[in-house]
């Protein structure tokens, strides 16, 4: 649960999800990040910051640089509670035929 | 999955009439054997829960209110916490339609948004959105 609104909170801010889409797929460095989203360079790290916080993003030091990227397995809290909801429903009213049918 | 409203929209034809699908949506004891073990009462207002068995990602238990009761046609009520407690305040509305041969059962279940304003409005949006790019991606290299 506090998953979940961790990441809920971290994506909820629309700079943050477009940071976090961003890095879908390639991993990027705060400067290319700041200069592609046209924001502060402190502004970006303190987004990273909070997504890292989330468990949504990962870093990768090489000397001074640091490169960002995606943690496929962050979105797994969010991915789990969907999914319940996607099959709950569904599932119940099955069991509520099998309920009806006893009924009779 | 909620739609683009934020809501999910189910239906199902069910042989059985109205009045019947009706005491299993409201009966408690006919409801426990389905959905979950409630103290649902039969007028709008009381709080009252569901309880389940506590899960990984929830304690269980749902906080409920009746909303809406009108026999046979329509119960509606809170659904608060569940899975990702801390988010979720939501309402699940039931409609029973008569049709030939028995009844029209219509879920919606509406309101996926958390209290912590824009928050899961701004991930379901990324999620949607970004079908067959970043996320659709991430949730596949998941899988």
């Amino acid at each position: 649960m506090q998953k979940q609104s961790a990441i809920f909170r971290a994506l909820g801010d629309p700079s943050r999800l477009a940071i976090f889409e961003s890095l879908a797929g390639r991993e990027a460095p705060v400067k290319a990040l700041t200069a592609r989203f046209k924001i502060t360079q402190p502004a970006v790290s303190q987004h990273l910051a909070a997504l890292r916080k989330a468990g949504l993003v990962t870093v990768r030091r090489d000397g001074r640089m640091a490169f960002y990227s995606l943690n496929p397995a962050g979105l797994k809290p969010l991915v789990d509670w969907l999914a319940h909801y996607r099959a709950f429903w569904p599932e119940r009213v099955a069991r509520l035929g099998a309920l009806l049918k006893e009924m009779d | 999955m909620p739609a683009g409203d934020g809501s999910i929209h189910l239906s199902w034809q069910l042989p059985h009439p109205p009045a019947k699908v009706w005491r299993a949506l409201s009966d408690p004891s006919l409801v426990a054997r389905w959905l979950m073990e409630t103290d649902m009462p039969t007028e709008r207002g009381r709080a009252f829960t569901f309880r389940a068995k506590p899960m990984p990602h929830w304690d269980g238990i749902v906080h409920s209110e009746i909303l809406d009761m009108d026999p046979p046609r329509r119960l509606s009520y809170a659904w608060k916490g569940g899975p990702g407690n801390s988010v979720l305040d939501t309402v699940v509305t039931w409609t029973l339609v008569p049709v030939d041969g028995g009844t029209r059962l219509e879920l919606v279940h509406s309101g996926f948004k958390p209290e912590h304003g824009q928050a899961f409005g701004g991930a379901k949006f990324g999620w949607e959105r970004n079908v067959g790019t970043g996320l659709a991606g991430v949730l596949a290299d998941m899988a």
